[in-house]
């Protein structure tokens, strides 16, 4: 169990992993925990930290790194996805000491973002009009607010999903992390540093190396072979012809394209020139990989596969990620975090399992009400508190914490008894069959007695 | 116009009705609130100046300070700094370079030429192309043309460098910013709206006749193609792409460099195309003020109506046009190159080699010529003879000229001469008005103003009228052509080739053929403008026409429609802007061909013009020319409906 938990690059930060023996955290970061480590009083592990965080999700590190960060990411075949990562979940959990400022220093830090399209758009922001409706807005001012107050932060190593309909703004905020789109007012930073004070050329460093984007549409150069386009970000930093080409043709390999490297983008499907796209964003070896719905345009049956290619690569290289989506099933699969938008606010930000099983207000409930709940939901939601005796029982089935109610399904209906929900060694509840099919009707939580309770006012 | 403005007081209950739903078309409010306008003002007019022709009120003659200026110019330019320190030594510039392409085509020698031409044209569009090449150059020297062809190889050469260089630093300019562009854009569609002798008296005037105006009218005339295609291939990139290339961190040179130019290959491909063809024309056209080569022989045997000879220099235009098209559109439609086997280039590279390193005489072989004037003119004569006059039925070609000037041109031309000058100013403000926009409307009514304050208001009028004509029969011809292409696949592909060719050539050769078929005079003129439009006419209507959306189409046919209705209901409707454009095309077109026509008895504006040049007379040469600008503006703004539409959305 403990072995799983943690994504470290170093073998020395093993006997700080073995005093850890709380559950599999898969969006816990090798820095966060190299970093409680070196509090712990190891300084190898401290040094492995300091590295960890300089190069979160370096390529290099994920492939040379301990094969163990794999079963970390991907327990039973699907990115783990469990406990929440809010500090207030991570306190009481033992042999981990309390740290001030518990969350690992984040990749991108927004802090109250506004976007305003239109003319003067600098006195929108924290005045009166903020408040108008659109229509009356473009009506009084000529202005079009696209990001409204935004503030999130972006762990290291996580895949965080900005998902909202079309026109809700998601678009446009992504492009201002790297001031594609500038900002109207607020403040962005990454790694610490003022975005929105960089001049010309430190803001080219950051778009060549530190911040790659995939877009919608490709973005690919018609007139470049697949090689060429994938070297074409490596070419415009001025390296030498040969290098580049070697590893663009490492990035084709990489996303499956071997064998097409003469090709046009003309020549391929829109799945293959998506590929092609992700290559170039990752020949460049960024910090943060930022995804513009990547795959609507695509099929979704190839759709799917991309996803799980995105996967596949988070979990080989724990790269950060910020991907930005229309699509609630694609957030689910691939997000650790997920802030839904709406008319250019973040109407909510939490894990999967906090948006469906806790929707901030109707609009998020709504939106997630027909995701299968059970598949998303963990066991953690379902149980019900273990009598003394079930405690101390061994016998049964159990299932770890971090299980998906689907799971824990399958384990209880194929043993036709409760099964015993694990931290660790400790047991701390049961789930049956009444627990479990709570969930999947949607009558579990106290959110749900507020909504009946709002729904009879 | 009083009839649409009578209708309102005579109406009757019926009446008023169906005045409502007139009024509702915009168009229709627009006359008539012109027609009123016309009502009050007319009047006036006519108490203050007079009905007649413009009045002399209100013109400005020129003559006077334009002749002082045109002496001063000629004392002075071998005298005053400008012409000794700027002029000058353009002038010698372009002398110079033309005269080393010159010696450096003559030293290659006719079989290095010809090779070379052959391995660039391999090169370029492939195997075809090199065989095209081959085989014109050789026309060209059993034509015992090799030099003048030379000599016009090598004005054009220096022309084409100048000005591809010039347009595409102004189509980067205005591919660039958007201020550029706004200003630059409707300067660039004015030019190419403008007849080319529009442009030979300015350069006159300063360079005096010569090889240096020629080329640098030439310049002027041909470099807007390629300014124009540059601004819109950079414009017209993928945003998305150009979006891609900033988040990888590209610098804005690199961004110009490696994405937005590339991407714009086929425009900036198809400018040069065009630049070629049009200083092609040019080149030609220029012998009226110096240019010596092909277009200079043609001029020359036009003026004594030695037919024969026209044509021998004629040919050698044509298939100088048709090598340069092929080569130079070979790979901007994006079809790869078909080059055959490598081992074609070699030979033809050592060809060239061989060619250069053997030929003793480097001119074409005195005993290798064909002699054509003779023989041409021999049938010409037996044409005058036989086919001008007198066949039973049908009449022959000099009749036919005779009834379309006496039967079309002249009542047109006094009609248009009798009208009021007001009532064709008002008549053009409700055409440019109904079609276009209050911009275009401006613009029209200000350009025939300025032709009347010019004092050429009658002149005008007999070149609109030989314009209208010829614009209606291209009209009807290209229309009836276009259904046919549009209808039937197999006459769209026997008939690509042809106006393939066609739309080639350089308007002064449309000049040759109708001279020897009808003589002399205003018909051939409108003759030779109208073969000269109807490439372009039928197909601008046939692309419109064919491309109407299937979809409207086949509800159409399954709602049982006849072709007729098709035609009409469906077809004409959704092709409204491509026929449009088809009808101002056909006009610019005309007014080029009829400006030239003056070289073989046309009259109007473009004799003035000629008349100028060969009596070294630049006053009434350049008023005229302004006159002719102003001509092909206003008929270019009144026919105008999609740009002012489109922009105006």
């Amino acid at each position: 169990m403990s072995g799983t938990d943690t994504v470290d690059r170093t073998p020395d930060a093993e006997p700080s992993r073995t005093a850890d023996s709380k559950p599999a955290r898969a969006e816990a970061t090798s820095a966060e925990r190299a970093s409680a480590a070196g509090q712990a009083g190891n300084l190898a592990a401290g040094q492995a930290g300091n590295l960890a965080a300089g190069q979160a999700g370096n390529l290099a590190a994920g492939q040379a790194g301990n094969p163990a960060a794999e079963p970390a990411r991907k327990p039973g075949g699907e990115p783990a996805r469990t406990a929440p990562a809010t500090a207030a979940d991570r306190s009481p959990e033992p042999g981990r000491a309390p740290e001030p400022g518990g969350t690992p220093a984040p990749v991108f830090s927004v802090r109250n973002l506004w976007k305003v399209f239109g003319h003067r758009p600098d006195r929108v922001p924290g005045s009166d009009l903020a408040e108008l409706t659109p229509e009356e807005l473009r009506e009084k001012a000529g202005c079009t607010v696209a990001v409204r107050d935004v503030s999130f932060d972006v762990r290291p190593g996580e895949v965080f999903v900005v998902m909202g309909l079309s026109g809700s703004g998601k678009s446009t905020l992504v492009r201002c992390l790297t001031r594609l789109i500038e900002p109207t007012s607020g403040s962005i930073a990454i790694d610490g540093e003022d975005v929105r004070s960089m001049d010309k050329n430190a803001l080219r460093e950051l778009r060549r190396h530190r911040a790659a984007m995939v877009f919608q549409h490709f973005g690919l150069l018609p007139h470049r072979t697949v090689l060429d386009n994938v070297a074409y970000g490596l070419e415009i930093q001025g390296m030498a012809k040969a290098e580049r080409r070697a590893r663009a043709a490492e990035m084709v390999d990489k996303v499956g394209l071997a064998g097409m490297e003469a090709r046009r983008p003309g020549q391929l499907s829109g799945g293959q020139q998506q590929r092609v796209g992700l290559a170039r964003a990752l020949a460049a070896d960024p910090e943060v990989l930022l995804f513009d719905e990547p795959f609507s345009a695509l099929d979704p049956l190839i759709r799917r596969d991309m996803q799980e290619e995105v996967v596949r690569l988070h979990r080989d290289e724990g790269r950060t990620m910020v991907f930005i989506t229309h699509d609630l099933s694609e957030a689910l699969r691939i997000g650790d975090r997920i802030a839904l938008m709406r008319g250019g606010r973040v109407v909510q930000c939490g894990t999967p399992e906090e948006i469906v099983g806790s929707p901030a207000d109707d609009y998020v409930r709504d939106f997630v009400q027909d995701v299968p709940r059970e598949q998303v939901l963990t066991v953690r939601r379902a149980m019900r508190p273990a009598t003394l005796g079930e405690a101390r029982g061994d016998t049964g089935p159990t299932v770890t914490a971090g299980t998906t109610v689907a799971e824990a399904i399958d384990v209880v209906a194929r043993d036709g008894k409760p099964a015993r929900v694990l931290d660790g060694d400790r047991c701390v509840g049961i789930v049956d069959f009444k627990c479990l099919l709570n969930v999947v009707a949607g009558l579990d939580g106290p959110q749900r007695g507020g909504r009946l309770e709002k729904a009879a006012a | 116009m009083s009839t649409t403005s009578t209708t309102p007081t005579l109406a009757t209950a019926p009446d008023t009705a169906r005045l409502r739903t007139l009024l509702r078309r915009p168009a229709a409010r627009k006359v008539l609130a012109l027609a009123v306008a016309g009502l009050v003002l007319a009047p006036f007019a006519h108490a203050a100046w007079g009905s007649g022709g413009w009045p002399h009120a209100l013109s400005v003659s020129l003559d006077e300070p334009l002749r002082s200026a045109g002496d001063w110019i000629v004392d002075n330019r071998d005298s005053h700094w400008l012409f000794l320190y700027f002029f000058g030594h353009i002038s010698n510039v372009i002398i110079g370079a033309v005269h080393l392409v010159y010696v450096v085509l003559l030293a290659l020698g006719w079989a290095g030429v010809t090779a070379g031409a052959a391995l660039v044209a391999w090169r370029a569009a492939g195997v075809r192309a090199a065989v095209t090449a081959v085989a014109s150059f050789a026309v060209c020297g059993l034509l015992d043309m090799w030099v003048p062809t030379m000599r016009t190889l090598a004005l054009m050469a220096v022309a084409v460098a100048a000005s591809v260089l010039v347009g595409a630093l102004l189509g980067l300019a205005a591919g660039l910013s958007d201020r550029t562009f706004r200003v630059l854009r409707p300067v660039l569609d004015t030019m190419q709206a403008l007849p080319a002798f529009a442009y030979l008296l300015p350069v006159v005037l300063v360079f005096g006749i010569g090889v240096a105006p020629a080329v640098l009218a030439t310049v002027v005339y041909a470099a807007p193609p390629m300014a124009r295609l540059t601004a819109l291939g950079l414009r017209s990139t993928d945003p998305g792409v150009m979006e891609a290339v900033e988040s990888l961190g590209a610098t804005g040179w690199q961004r110009l460099v490696t994405a937005r130019l590339p991407m714009a290959r086929k425009q900036l491909l198809l400018g040069l195309n065009q630049t070629i063809m049009m200083a092609l024309s040019m080149a030609v056209i220029a012998s009226v003020i110096g240019a010596d080569g092909l277009g200079d022989r043609v001029y020359q045997a036009l003026s004594t109506v030695d037919v024969g000879a026209a044509l021998a220099a004629g040919i050698p235009i044509v298939l100088l046009a048709i090598v340069l098209d092929r080569t130079t559109s070979g790979g901007s439609d994006g079809t790869p190159v078909r080059r055959g086997h490598p081992a074609v280039g070699w030979a033809l590279a050592a060809i060239t080699a061989a060619g250069f390193l053997l030929t003793r005489s480097h001119d074409w072989p005195r005993g290798w010529t064909v002699a054509v004037t003779e023989p041409v003119n021999r049938a010409k004569d037996w044409m005058v003879d036989h086919l001008y006059s007198g066949i039973p039925g049908i009449g022959g070609t000099a009749d036919w000229a005779a009834h379309y000037t006496g039967w079309v041109l002249d009542p047109l031309r006094d009609g248009l001469q009798a009208l009021p000058w007001w009532g064709a100013v008002l008549l053009v403000a409700a055409l440019a008005w109904a079609i276009g926009t209050w911009r275009t409307t401006l613009t029209a009514v200000l350009s025939l103003s300025a032709i009347g304050v010019l004092g050429r208001w009658g002149s005008a009028m007999d070149t609109l009228s030989q314009v209208i004509a010829a614009v209606a029969v291209t009209l009807v011809i290209g229309f009836a052509v276009a259904v046919a292409v549009a209808r039937s696949r197999r006459t769209e592909r026997l008939l690509r080739p042809v106006l393939d060719v066609f739309q080639t050539m350089p308007q002064f050769v449309y000049l040759i053929p109708v001279v020897a078929l009808f003589g002399v005079g205003r018909a051939p003129a409108a003759a030779a403008a109208v073969v000269y439009a109807l490439p372009a006419v039928i197909r601008i209507a046939g692309e419109g026409l064919r491309q109407a959306d299937p979809r409207a189409m086949e509800s159409s046919t399954s709602m049982g429609a006849t072709g007729r209705q098709q035609l009409l209901q469906v077809q004409f409707p959704l092709a409204r802007n491509e026929l449009l454009l088809a009808v101002n095309q056909a006009v610019v077109l005309v007014l080029s061909v009829v400006i030239i026509g003056a070289l073989v008895g046309g009259g109007g504006l473009g004799y003035e013009v000629v008349f100028g040049l060969a009596r070294g007379d630049l006053a009434t040469g350049l008023v005229a020319g302004a006159s002719i600008a102003c001509l092909g503006l206003m008929l270019d703004r009144v026919t105008q409906p999609t740009k002012g539409a489109r922009d105006a959305r």
